[in-house]
C-alpha cells in the first residue's frame, strides 16, 4: 500500500514539472504581452516593466527562477492585478472553487450511486429504463446551459435563489453546485448500474446465493464494492471536469473563484496567474487520482498489487 | 429501423435543416433587420423573433448548428485517426514501448485538459481550424485506450498466431485481422466522441475562446442568450435546448453502438 | 427413502425446453455422478431445482422430505442455506474478491443459523480440507491463493454448515491435472465422514468412475441411461454410453498401433525462454529452461505438464510464434532462426493448432479464406482457382463437406471449428504439427474423433506431431514418446509405455496418477 503511494508520488512530481514547463513555454510563444494595453506604453516604460518582472532574461532562466520560487510556495506577482501576488489571488479564489467542486462531487456521488443501485436492482423494468434515460440526459447537460437556465427559472422568474455573488448563508451555492453535479451524477449512475449488472452475473454472487443469503445482503456485502470500481476510476476525470465546469459556473454566477481568475488571466496574458492556476489544478487532479487509486485497493484487493 | 434509431434520425434532420434553411430564409445569420430589433417569437417574418440587435434567431440557430456539427465531426475524425494510430501501435508492439505510450496517455488523462486547450487558443489565436485540431488532440485519449485494449486482447488470440505461422506479414495481420475486428468498437467510440467534442467546442465558444465572430456556434448563441436572458429568455432557451437535444441523441446512439460491440 | 430424488425433471429457459425427463436419486453417504458433454443439460439439472440457474424447473424434486418444485422463494433459500453445500467449477471467480477467506468461511458456517464460530474453529475447518498455515490464510484475500487452495476453501465453505447434500459442478475441471485426484479423494473422505450425499457433475468419465456409486449419463438434455457405476462401465446398455466409454482414453487400454518413425527432424538444444516482468520491474520470468527435445519424421512426441510448466511456451518457440532467448532449434541438423527471421520456406515446415477452436478462427473471415490463408503467403505462385481447389481438398481431408467453405466461424460447433483449424494447418503440406491442447476443450466424443483424424493424417502423410497436453491418457493414444515438463524444465522423457509403467520423477508420477 505504502509502496503504491510512493510510486505514484514519484511519477506525480515529474508529471507536474512537465505540465508547468509546457504551460510556461507555451505562454511565452504567444504573440503580444501583458503590457499591450489600449494605449501603447513608451519603449522606456515597457523596458522598465519587462526588467522589473524579469521578462527580459533568457527563457530558461525565467523558467528556472519560476520553479525555484514555486518550490518555496511563491507563485510570483500578478501582472494584471498589480496590487496582488498570485498567491493572494489563489488564497482568495481557491476556497470558493474547492467548496463548489467538493459539494458537487459529494452530491453527484450520492445521487448517482443511489440511482444506479436502484436501477440495477430493478434491471429491465420500467424504473430502470426511466432512470437510465434520465441519467443519459443528465450527462448531456453542459454547465453553461444549465447554469444560465437555472438562474433564469429559480433566480429571475421564481425569485427563489440569488443569481449572482456569494451573499449571506449558503443559498448562493445551490444553483452552481446543482449545475456542476448534474452531468457527473448522470455518469456515476450509469457506471454504477453497469458495474452492478456485470458483477451480479459473476460466479461469486452465485456462491453467495447458494448459501441462501438474502438478496439485500448479497447486493451490499458481495456485489457493491467490486461494482464501484468503474466509479472510482471515473473520479479523476470527474474532478477535472468539475474544475473546468467551475470556470463556467463562476463566470455565470459571478463568483470570485479560481476559474474566473484563470479565464481573465488567460485573456490578459497574466503569465504568473495562469501558470499558478494551471499548476494548482494539475496538482489537485493528480492528488485526486492518487486518492482514486487508494479507493481501488479497498474496493478490490486484487488491485493493491498494482 | 426508424423507430430504433430515432435519436440518430433526429440529429440528421437537425443537420439537414441547418444546411438547407439558409437557402429558404430571406435573412442571413449576421444580417440586421433594423425594422425588427428584439422582435418577439412568431412575428412575421421572423419565426423565432430577432435578437437584441435585430438578427433573425432561426438563421443564427441554423448557422450555429452548422459550425458546431462541422467542428464536431472534424475533431472526432482527428481523434479517431490519432487514437487508432497511437492505441494500435502501443498494443501491437507491446512491452516497454506500450508501457511508455500508455503512461503518456495516463499522464495526459490526469491533466486539466480544458486549461491546456484554453492556453492553446490564447497562444495561437482563435481560429476555427485550431479549435478542432485542439479538441481532436484532446479527445483521442479514450480512443487510444480502447483501441489499445482491443489490440492487446486480439494479439493473444490464436488466430493471430496462426496467421503469423501461416507466413502472413505483420502489416497484413494488422490490416486484415486486427483492424476489421476493432472497427465496430472504434465506430462506437467515435460516435461517443462527437457529443464530447460538441460539448468542448460550445464550452470554449461560450467563454469567447472558440469560434469567433462573425462566425457563430451554439456555444456563442448560448452565451449571447445568457447575457440577455432577463430581456429575452428565448435567446437562451432555444440554442440551449437544441444543444442539449443534439448531445442527448448522439450519446444515446453512441452508447447503444458501444453496448452492441463490447 | 432417498436423501434427494428428482423425478421427471424438465428445465426451460425463455420458453425453450433444454432438459426433459431426467430422474435420479442421491443416497446419504453416496455419490451420484452426472456425465455428459457440453449442451447435455447436466449443470442445469443439478442447479435449476435450487434456483441457481436462469432456468425454470418442473417435475418433482424432493430433498430430505421437502418438495423443491412447490417451494416458494423463501423456502428455497431456506433449503439452500440448511441442507445443501455447493462447489463450483471456477475457483478463481467463485469466491468474493474483496472479502477475506476467514470472513467468507464464517459467513458459510453461519448460513444455517449456527452461532459465530471462533477463529480456532475456522482454522480447523481449513486444516481439515488440507490447507497448511490455516490461521494465516484466514486473513488472506482469495487472489493470494492458488487455484487448488481456493477450491479447498470452497469445499470447506460448502460443508461448514453441515449440509446433507453436497453438489459439486465440475469441481476439478479448472484445476491442474495433478491436483484433480487429490481434490476428488478429499471429497470422498468428507462424504464418508459426514454421511453426505453428493451430486457430482462432470464431462469426464475417467475422473469420476472411481468415486461415484451411481452414474447418470446425459446427452442433449435427456437421460441416456443410469445405474450402478460398475454396471454401466462394464455393460453399457446404450450405444451412446458405449461410444463415450470407448472415447475416454485410459491408461490400461490396449496400446495403439503407430507407424515406424524415420530420421530426426526437429531438435531443440538448450532452449530457454525468458520474459521480462510486467511493468518496469527488473528481473526475468524463466518460462523454459534448457529444454532438449527431439522429434523424428513421422513420430508423435507428447509434451506433458501442468499449467505454467512452460510446455505451451516451448511449443510456440518451436512453431516460430513465440520468443527464444537462448539455445537453438534445429531442423534436420540445420539451425532454425527465431520468430522474426523465419522465411516462408521455414514457416511452411511447421504449423500450429490451438486449444480454443473458436478463438483460432478470425470471426470476420469466411472459412474458405481462413483455410487458404497459408497458401496466399507460403505458395505465392498459386492462382485463385487452385487455392479454392486445395481448400476443398483440405476440407475433405478433415472430414468436412465443401459447403462449409462459405460458412462463418460463428456458425461452427467446437469440433467443426477444430477441424477447420487443422485443415488450415495441413493445407500447405507441413512436416510437423504443434498441437497445443488441441483436444482439451472438446467434448470427449469429439476429442476422440480429432485424435483419430490426427492418427490418420500421420499415417497418410508421414506427419510428425508435437502433442502438448496435460492428459497422459489422451497422449498415449497417438504418441510414440513422452517428455514431461515442470517449472520450465524437461524432467523426464522416454518411450510412452515405459514412462507410464515406471514414472521416475514425482511430476510424472502425479500426472500418471491423475489420468
Amino acid at each position: 500500500m505504502l509502496a503504491l503511494i510512493t510510486r505514484r508520488l514519484m511519477t506525480a512530481i515529474p508529471t507536474l514539472l512537465v505540465i508547468i514547463l509546457a504551460s510556461f513555454f507555451l505562454m511565452r510563444l504567444a504573440p503580444g504581452g501583458p503590457f499591450d494595453g489600449e494605449r501603447p506604453l513608451d519603449p522606456a516604460t515597457q523596458a522598465a516593466l519587462q526588467q522589473a518582472y524579469g521578462l527580459d532574461r533568457p527563457l530558461w532562466e525565467q523558467a528556472w527562477l519560476y520553479i525555484s520560487r514555486l518550490v518555496q510556495g511563491d507563485f510570483g506577482p500578478s501582472l494584471v492585478y498589480r496590487d496582488f501576488t498570485v498567491s493572494e489571488l489563489i488564497a482568495q479564489g481557491l476556497p470558493i472553487s474547492l467548496t463548489l467542486g467538493g459539494l458537487a462531487i459529494v452530491l453527484a456521488l450520492m445521487i448517482g450511486v443511489t440511482a444506479g443501485l436502484f436501477a440495477a436492482v430493478r434491471a429491465g423494468q420500467a424504473a430502470d429504463k426511466t432512470i437510465m434515460m434520465l441519467a443519459t440526459v443528465a450527462t448531456a447537460l453542459p454547465t453553461f446551459v444549465t447554469g444560465p437556465a437555472l438562474a433564469l427559472f429559480f433566480g429571475l422568474w421564481l425569485g427563489l435563489l440569488p443569481v449572482s455573488g456569494t451573499g449571506q448563508g449558503g443559498a448562493w451555492l445551490i444553483m452552481p453546485v446543482v449545475a456542476l453535479a448534474l452531468p457527473v451524477s448522470g455518469a456515476i449512475a450509469k457506471l454504477t448500474r453497469a458495474g452492478l449488472a456485470s458483477v451480479l452475473k459473476q460466479d461469486h454472487i452465485r456462491t453467495a446465493r447458494a448459501r441462501g443469503l438474502p438478496e439485500v445482503k448479497i447486493l451490499f456485502k458481495h456485489g457493491l464494492r467490486p461494482a464501484l470500481v468503474p466509479v472510482a476510476s471515473y473520479l479523476g476525470p470527474a474532478a477535472a471536469g468539475l474544475l473546468t465546469g467551475a470556470v463556467v459556473v463562476e463566470t455565470v454566477f459571478g463568483l470570485p473563484g479560481l476559474g474566473r481568475y484563470f479565464v481573465q488571466g488567460a485573456l490578459n496574458r497574466d503569465y504568473p496567474l495562469v501558470l499558478g492556476v494551471v499548476t494548482l489544478y494539475a496538482a489537485l487532479i493528480i492528488l485526486f487520482n492518487l486518492f482514486a487509486d487508494l479507493i481501488y485497493g479497498w474496493l478490490d484487493p486484487r488491485m493493491r498489487e498494482g | 429501423m426508424l423507430k430504433r434509431h430515432l435519436p440518430l434520425a433526429l440529429v440528421l434532420l437537425i443537420a439537414a435543416l441547418a444546411l438547407l434553411l439558409p437557402f429558404f430564409l430571406p435573412w442571413s445569420y449576421d444580417q440586421i433587420d433594423w425594422d425588427a430589433v428584439r422582435a418577439p417569437a412568431f412575428s412575421e417574418p421572423h419565426i423565432f423573433g430577432t435578437d437584441d440587435i435585430g438578427r433573425d434567431r432561426l438563421a443564427r440557430l441554423a448557422a450555429g448548428t452548422r459550425i458546431t456539427l462541422l467542428v464536431a465531426m472534424a475533431a472526432a475524425l482527428v481523434s479517431l485517426v490519432v487514437g487508432i494510430a497511437w492505441g494500435a501501435t502501443a498494443g501491437w508492439i507491446g512491452g516497454k514501448v506500450d508501457e511508455l505510450m500508455m503512461r503518456i496517455v495516463d499522464g495526459l488523462y490526469a491533466l486539466p485538459f480544458m486549461f491546456i486547450v484554453i492556453l492553446l487558443m490564447v497562444v495561437f489565436g482563435r481560429s476555427i481550424l485550431l479549435v478542432f485540431v485542439g479538441i481532436g488532440l484532446v479527445e483521442w485519449l479514450t480512443m487510444a485506450r480502447v483501441v489499445r485494449g482491443q489490440v492487446m486482447a486480439l494479439k493473444q488470440r490464436p488466430f493471430i498466431l496462426a496467421a503469423e505461422a501461416a507466413g502472413t506479414p505483420s502489416t497484413t495481420i494488422v490490416l486484415r485481422h486486427i483492424l476489421p475486428n476493432i472497427a465496430g468498437v472504434a465506430l462506437a467510440y467515435l460516435m461517443l466522441t462527437v457529443p464530447q467534442v460538441v460539448m468542448v467546442e460550445s464550452f470554449l465558444s461560450f467563454l469567447g475562446l472558440g469560434v469567433q465572430e462573425p462566425l457563430t456556434s451554439l456555444g456563442i448563441l448560448v452565451k449571447e442568450g445568457a447575457d440577455d436572458m432577463d430581456m429575452a429568455p428565448l435567446g437562451l432557451l432555444l440554442p440551449g435546448g437544441l444543444l442539449v437535444l443534439i448531445l442527448v441523441c448522439l450519446t444515446i446512439e453512441g452508447e447503444r453502438l458501444r453496448d452492441r460491440f463490447s | 427413502m432417498s436423501l434427494y430424488e428428482i423425478d421427471q425433471l424438465a428445465v426451460e429457459i425463455a420458453g425453450k425446453r433444454l432438459v426433459q425427463n431426467v430422474s435420479l436419486t442421491v443416497e446419504a453417504g453416496q455419490c451420484t455422478a452426472i456425465i455428459g458433454g457440453s449442451g447435455s443439460g447436466k449443470s442445469l439439472t443439478c442447479l435449476t431445482p435450487f434456483g441457481l440457474s436462469p432456468g425454470i424447473a418442473s417435475g418433482a424434486m424432493i430433498l430430505d422430505g421437502i418438495d423443491l418444485a412447490s417451494a416458494d422463494h423463501q423456502q428455497l433459500r431456506n433449503a439452500r442455506s440448511r441442507l445443501t453445500g455447493f462447489v463450483f467449477q471456477q475457483p478463481q471467480t467463485a469466491l468474493t474478491p474483496h472479502l477475506t477467506v476467514g470472513s467468507q468461511l464464517q459467513e458459510a458456517a453461519m448460513q444455517a443459523g449456527s452461532p459465530r464460530p471462533s477463529r480456532k474453529e475456522l482454522a480447523l475447518m481449513l486444516e481439515r480440507v488440507g490447507l497448511t498455515r490455516a490461521d494465516e490464510r484466514l486473513d488472506q484475500f482469495p487472489h493470494r491463493l492458488s487455484g487448488g487452495e481456493r477450491q479447498r476453501v470452497m469445499i470447506a465453505a460448502a460443508i461448514a454448515h453441515h449440509p446433507k447434500l453436497l453438489i459439486a459442478d465440475e469441481p476439478t475441471s479448472a484445476l491442474d491435472a495433478s491436483l484433480r485426484a487429490e481434490i476428488m479423494d478429499l471429497l470422498d473422505e468428507l462424504r464418508a465422514e459426514h454421511q453426505l450425499g453428493m451430486l457430482l457433475v462432470s464431462h469426464d468419465l475417467a475422473s469420476v468412475e472411481g468415486h461415484a456409486d451411481q452414474l447418470v449419463v446425459m446427452a442433449k438434455g435427456r437421460l441416456v441411461e443410469k445405474g450402478a457405476t460398475r454396471t454401466i462401465i462394464t455393460r453399457p446398455a446404450k450405444d451412446y454410453t458405449r461410444r463415450l466409454i470407448a472415447a475416454t482414453p485410459r491408461l490400461d487400454e490396449a496400446p495403439p498401433k503407430l507407424g515406424q518413425p524415420g530420421e530426426p527432424l526437429l531438435e531443440t538444444v538448450d532452449v530457454g525462454v525468458e520474459f521480462p516482468r510486467p511493468g518496469w520491474r527488473s528481473g526475468k520470468i524463466r518460462a523454459v529452461v534448457n529444454a532438449d527435445i527431439m522429434i523424428r519424421q513421422g513420430e508423435s512426441l507428447a509434451l506433458v505438464g501442468g499449467s505454467g510448466s512452460g510446455k505451451s511456451t516451448l511449443g510456440r518457440a518451436i512453431a516460430g510464434i513465440g520468443p527464444v532467448t537462448s539455445g537453438e532449434i534445429r531442423w534436420q541438423g540445420a539451425p532454425l532462426p527465431g520468430r522474426r527471421q523465419r522465411n516462408l520456406a521455414m514457416r511452411q515446415l511447421i504449423q500450429p493448432v490451438f486449444q480454443d477452436p473458436v478463438a483460432s478462427l478470425d470471426p470476420q473471415w469466411r472459412v474458405e479464406d481462413i483455410v487458404s490463408e497459408p497458401l496466399r503467403n507460403l505458395r505465392p505462385g498459386l492462382i485463385a482457382v487452385d487455392r479454392s481447389e486445395m481448400a476443398r481438398q483440405a476440407m475433405l481431408e478433415v472430414d468436412l463437406t465443401e459447403d462449409f467453405l462459405s460458412r462463418s466461424p460463428a456458425s461452427l460447433s467446437g469440433g467443426q471449428a477444430q477441424r477447420v483449424a487443422i485443415a488450415r494447418a495441413v493445407i500447405a503440406a507441413p512436416q510437423l504439427l504443434v498441437l497445443d491442447e488441441a483436444t482439451s476443450a472438446l467434448d470427449p466424443l469429439v476429442g476422440a474423433e480429432i485424435l483419430d483424424l490426427l492418427l490418420r493424417l500421420q499415417a497418410d502423410n508421414g506427419l510428425s506431431l508435437l502433442f502438448i497436453t496435460h492428459d497422459v491418457a489422451a497422449a498415449r493414444r497417438i504418441c510414440h514418446r513422452i517428455a514431461v515438463m515442470e517449472e520450465g524444465r524437461i524432467v523426464e522423457s522416454g518411450a510412452m509405455q515405459a514412462v507410464i509403467e515406471h514414472p521416475k520423477h514425482p511430476a510424472t508420477q502425479r500426472l500418471v496418477a491423475a489420468s
